[in-house]
């Protein structure tokens, strides 16, 4: 007996298909979207549509929603894509995968069928080799999904980032809150960028916070850029808008490979190999003691002037930078002599040890520019531990493999010299300008140590001293360390650029096998 | 008003402005000798310098108040 109501046609399945795609991407509807850009926040698809090639992005999961597990209603149009957008589009015609939590939906929560869509993205980068980016605004789990000891089956996010670490790329924007432990999405990625007044992060919310311990505090206080991007250096970078975060991602991508056996993309420029430096002379001071600002100097050297600067705002006496050397994407580590001189604490070693070894991991050759005191003595930097954190950046200095190039502009005093990739860390070339001061510690501390009791004994004690010091400065000169070939040339600071170049070049065939072990122990 | 500190430990060696003396952001107070560098020290608001705690020749800590300015 034939049926009485007619299978439906095409056109209606269509039109079917059709309203429930429309439903799906008005995301929260009009009042949640306002209030967002009242924030002066940008919907998770008004971000997506910046951060790739127009036209480029392709979705999955939109028709996903939540369900309820507890016999309630489930609400398909209150849940649309489950509060988080994913799929994949190219910046700067180079594939990559994105999730971008919702806000509109639920506060962007991290529901259960929304986090099976993330799993299948990270699944995906790592089996294509591709970058991952996280464009986070988020109040963090569900607890209404995941509250109980159905706990006890989560977690494999933060695991899965492990294994991707050092094969892709991955990016944690945060455009908004990332609260309780989903923040640890940004603290195992590469580059975590944050928007200034609205996004924050915190192992536990402000509400958490209170009843965990009764401190009164507010995410922002607790978890903004002001705190992450100056004080604890989770976060890379501290950027005006939602706009500016985009361009930050899209512009850190564009120094890195896609996978980790993939050399950077070069990127032709029109800046002369060989242009000179003229204003150089003008720019650092010949008086040892006299601090400048290295930040200008790295622009001179670099091609159009054109760097990122990695924790810009943290750890200011040491500078990670990614810029182009003749369009070779490179990652520079140098003395910042206008802050604390200059010398290495705990953070500026932290803050270098990873830069490193991001650089490594990604083929991204190095280049050292120093004008080091030394590592800070004294009880204090003790207390903090100096000695691992220094050992770290030693470690990773040791470690890496990539094409390394040291200049030494003025400054290279002990542990400094090593760890920013002296002789023995075998950098493919080591320069020195002419007034260069390589030593294992200045004049006067060599002689205070040396010879205190012939200074006592002197009969003009301060005569004696200076006498001392004049003949350990004399020691202190570069032309010994080239006359040992211990420094590969003497340059003309003017130069400078050129030089880099050629000896980056020089080392584009370098390849470095290290002997098998599974894997080092490094200080931490 | 702003307590200025030190950055790091070390001798003072130049005190460069005055109790009572306006000051711009970024301008330096002091100098300190550390590390074989002198190290400026610096105010990070616009104001009036109110008070200077610290001597020349003295050594500073780490974190220690060395001067306050008032916006």
């Amino acid at each position: 007996m034939a049926d009485a109501t007619p299978p439906p046609d095409l056109d209606s399945l269509n039109a079917d298909l059709q309203q429930r795609r429309e439903r799906a991407l008005a995301m929260g509807g009009e009042q949640r979207i306002e209030q967002q850009h009242g924030k002066l926040k940008l919907t998770a698809r008004e971000r997506l549509a910046l951060l790739f090639d127009p036209g480029t992005f392709k979705e999955f999961g939109l028709l996903a929603h939540q369900h309820s597990l507890t016999g309630g209603p489930t609400e398909p149009e209150r849940t649309p894509a489950d509060g988080v957008v994913t799929g994949e589009g190219t910046i700067d015609g180079r594939r990559v995968y994105c999730a971008a939590y919702d806000f509109t939906v639920m506060a962007g929560s991290m529901g259960m069928v929304g986090e099976t869509k993330v799993a299948r993205l990270r699944k995906r980068a790592l089996l294509n080799r591709l970058p991952m980016v996280w464009l986070l605004d988020s109040a963090g789990a569900r607890i209404q999904e995941a509250a109980g000891s159905t706990f006890a089956g989560s977690g494999a996010l933060f695991y899965e980032q492990v294994q991707m670490s050092g094969v892709v790329p991955q990016v944690a924007a945060m455009l908004g809150p990332c609260a309780a432990g989903t923040a640890y999405i940004p603290g195992l990625a590469d580059f975590v960028p944050m928007v200034k007044g609205t996004s924050s992060m915190a192992l536990g919310g402000a509400r958490l916070v209170k009843a965990a311990t009764g401190e009164e505090t507010t995410d922002h206080a607790m978890g903004g850029s002001q705190i992450h991007c100056y004080v604890s250096g989770v976060g890379d970078l501290e950027v005006e808008d939602d706009a500016a975060c985009i361009t930050a991602v899209r512009q850190f991508l564009s120094f890195l490979p896609s996978h980790n056996r993939e050399q950077p993309p070069l990127r032709a420029g029109a800046d002369p190999r060989d242009r000179r430096i003229d204003d150089i002379a003008k720019i650092v001071p010949t008086n040892p003691r006299a601090a400048y600002d290295m930040r200008k100097v790295i622009k001179r050297l670099v091609d159009d002037g054109d760097v990122l600067e990695i924790k810009p705002t943290f750890a200011r006496n040491i500078i990670t930078t990614l810029a182009r050397f003749n369009g070779r994407s490179t990652g520079i580590v140098a003395s910042q002599p206008m802050i604390k001189g200059g010398a290495l604490d705990i953070d500026a070693a932290d803050k270098a040890a990873r830069f490193i070894w991001l650089c490594d991991a990604f083929n991204v050759p190095l280049l050292f520019l120093q004008d080091v005191p030394g590592f800070i003595v004294g009880t204090e930097v003790e207390k903090q531990g100096i000695i691992r954190h220094g050992a770290k950046m030693l470690y990773a200095v040791s470690e890496a493999t990539v094409p390394k190039v040291t200049v030494v502009l003025r400054k290279a005093y002990g542990a400094g010299y090593y760890v920013m990739c002296g002789r023995g860390y075998e950098p493919d070339a080591l320069l020195a300008w002419p007034g260069a001061e390589i030593s294992v510690m200045g004049p006067e501390g060599a002689v205070d140590i040396l010879f205190p009791k012939q200074i006592a004994a002197a009969e003009d004690p301060a005569a004696a001293r200076a006498q001392y010091i004049a003949a350990v400065r004399a020691t202190i000169d570069p032309y010994i360390a080239a006359s040992w070939a211990m420094v590969d040339d003497i340059i003309d600071p003017a130069d400078t650029r050129r030089v880099i170049i050629d000896a980056l070049e020089g080392a584009v065939t370098k390849r470095q096998r290290r002997a098998w072990r599974k894997h080092g122990v490094p200080p931490v | 008003m702003v307590e200025v500190k030190a950055e790091l430990v070390g001798n003072l060696w130049k005190i460069v402005v005055d109790v009572g003396q306006r000051v711009e952001e970024d301008d330096t107070l002091m100098i300190l000798e550390s590390m074989k560098m002198e190290i400026p020290i610096t105010t990070p608001i616009t104001g009036t310098v109110t008070e200077i705690r610290v001597k020349e020749g003295e050594v500073v800590q780490e974190g220690q108040t060395v001067a306050v300015v008032e916006p």
